[in-house]
């Protein structure tokens, strides 16, 4: 049978994002794919070179659209640690917060998106109804659905009421319920099984061999979390729960994540209950002594590094960027070979794309 | 494999695997670093896979930089993180220095696919040359683009 070449992007109806797939197939198999990234490459690294510290809190929120907060969290704590300053309990218990309530909202959007592709409107339809109980949580707390603007060097901006705390627990006991009805679909839905279980699985072997992160090495059993493995505070404080599957196929990929859903609710509560009283920020010097610094958490799509150089003033000298993207990308191409062309869209909604995240 | 993992007998482990003139760089907060003759990097990426299971490449950062007054050179670190058990995880990199008139050094896809896109982003963005893997497209620079890697300094135009 003839080898045909199927071009996808970096235009095309499938794609939220643009990016360029060049994927081989013969009949109805996948032989493989090729992939090419860079069409929303903003230059964010170099161009945080060119900014103040205090404006490229701004300029890294706008990394992601849907993990921005995680980025500022992370690129904060590199500061602070080179400024030696301490952020109040009371602040890092709302950057937490933030951090969790970013990974439902990241979690049930792609759920959404998963669904959608394999036909199952219903499930589109109930997880992103629920998102919309944590996206109001959030622009109740910062005034932004997408970008908060939470963070800021040396806390955060904004204190939570006893009022929004109040709104935060309705909201949270909602979506438990709502997470407990989607995971009840996950787990007996004879459409969405025969349409995810066993279809591309990956070893952890692999995985390790592509350095990925995130839900999709969970979902291969890959037991690794930055939450618990290197945590920033007040992660030290809490008991993550990481969860794995050993499966590494589309079916334990999604099932990871709503997992997860369910576990970053119980964190939710405990940081709304125990939550220190106290000041939320304190004061930061704009100019930063010299030094080099790495940080690493856990977004919503696995780790992030953040490396910054300071040269004592009050712009970076170098700072780079690893999202989670761009290692489980380079993962794509051998993913797409030996499945069927139908598969397609699932393996690509399986490792949550951020194409932004991956170009910077 | 080797269970005690510090710095001192990491680097200890290296000089006597691999004969490598290494040592620790403690400028990086975080990342246990250890400074590397480029033409190493291979062998000691061997040492620390095979003798403490450090495997897991977070990225590698490139820079230019001054290292002396009137020296600078392309900096390299390879950020690989370390998970000894559950709960206890640690950074340690890998730096090497290549000369800014010449950037080249091995490639490192064979022995660890997951470098190739991080591999790719640095010979785009500062021309660094890997050798011994496949000549590849660019990933994030537009096709048509002439100008020299962006972020090295002399290259910079006002375009």
């Amino acid at each position: 049978m003839n080898k045909i070449s199927i071009p996808i992007g970096p235009h095309h109806p499938l794609l939220k994002e643009p990016l360029s797939m060049n994927i081989e197939i013969t009949g109805e198999k996948v032989l493989g794919g090729s992939l090419r990234l860079g069409y929303v490459h903003r230059g964010i690294e170099k161009m945080a070179t060119q900014r103040t510290y205090v404006q490229d809190v701004h300029l890294i929120e706008r990394i992601c659209g849907i993990c921005s907060h995680i980025h500022t969290t992370t690129f904060c704590n590199a500061v602070e640690t080179l400024l030696g300053i301490e952020v109040p309990p009371r602040g890092l218990y709302i950057r937490a917060l933030m951090c969790e309530l970013e990974r439902v909202h990241s979690h049930l959007l792609w759920l959404g998106i998963l669904a959608k592709h394999v036909g199952l409107d219903t499930v589109f339809m109930h997880a992103w109804h629920d998102r919309e109980l944590v996206l109001d949580i959030m622009e109740g707390i910062s005034g932004g659905r997408v970008s908060h603007a939470a963070n800021q060097i040396g806390g955060v901006r904004f204190d939570i009421s006893d009022k929004q705390a109040e709104m935060i627990n309705v909201n949270l006991v909602k979506l438990k319920q709502q997470v407990s009805g989607v995971l009840d679909v996950i787990e007996n839905e004879p459409a969405l099984q025969a349409r995810t279980q066993g279809v591309a699985p990956v070893s952890a072997e692999l995985i390790k061999d592509y350095c990925v992160v995130g839900p999709v090495a969970r979902a291969s059993g890959v037991d690794v979390d930055m939450r618990r493995d290197d945590p920033w505070s007040p992660y030290d404080k809490l008991d993550v729960k990481v969860i794995t599957r050993p499966e590494g196929d589309a079916w334990a990929r999604t099932l990871i994540r709503v997992l997860e859903t369910r576990e970053s609710l119980r964190l939710c509560k405990i940081l709304v209950e125990d939550m220190p009283d106290g000041p939320v920020s304190v004061w930061a010097s704009r100019k930063v002594p010299e030094g080099e610094v790495v940080t690493r958490s856990e977004a919503p799509r696995g780790e992030v590094v953040y490396y910054v150089r300071s040269d004592g003033s009050d712009k970076p000298a170098r700072l780079k960027v690893r999202t989670p993207t761009l290692p489980v990308l380079s993962l794509l191409p051998v993913q797409l070979s030996a499945i069927h062309v139908a598969d397609i869209p699932v393996v690509l909604a399986g490792i949550d794309l951020c194409v932004a995240c991956a170009d910077r | 494999m080797v269970n005690e993992l510090n710095l001192e007998t990491i680097i200890e482990k290296i000089q006597t695997e691999t004969g490598c003139d290494c040592e620790a760089y403690p400028n990086i907060t975080n990342d246990e670093t250890i400074l590397i003759p480029a033409d190493q990097l291979q062998m000691v990426m061997a040492v620390l896979r095979d003798q403490f299971g450090i495997y897991h490449l977070s990225t590698i950062t490139a820079q230019e930089r001054d290292i002396e007054a009137d020296q600078s050179a392309i900096e390299l670190i390879y950020h690989f993180f370390y998970l000894n058990q559950p709960g206890d995880g640690r950074g340690i990199s890998l730096m090497v220095r290549l000369p800014l008139d010449k950037p080249n050094i091995a490639s490192i896809i064979s022995h660890l696919p997951g470098a190739d896109f991080y591999e790719r982003e640095v010979a785009e963005m500062f021309g660094v040359s890997f050798t011994g893997r496949e000549a590849t497209p660019k990933l994030l620079l537009p096709d048509e683009w002439e100008h020299g890697p962006p972020f090295i300094s002399s290259e910079v135009s006002d375009e």
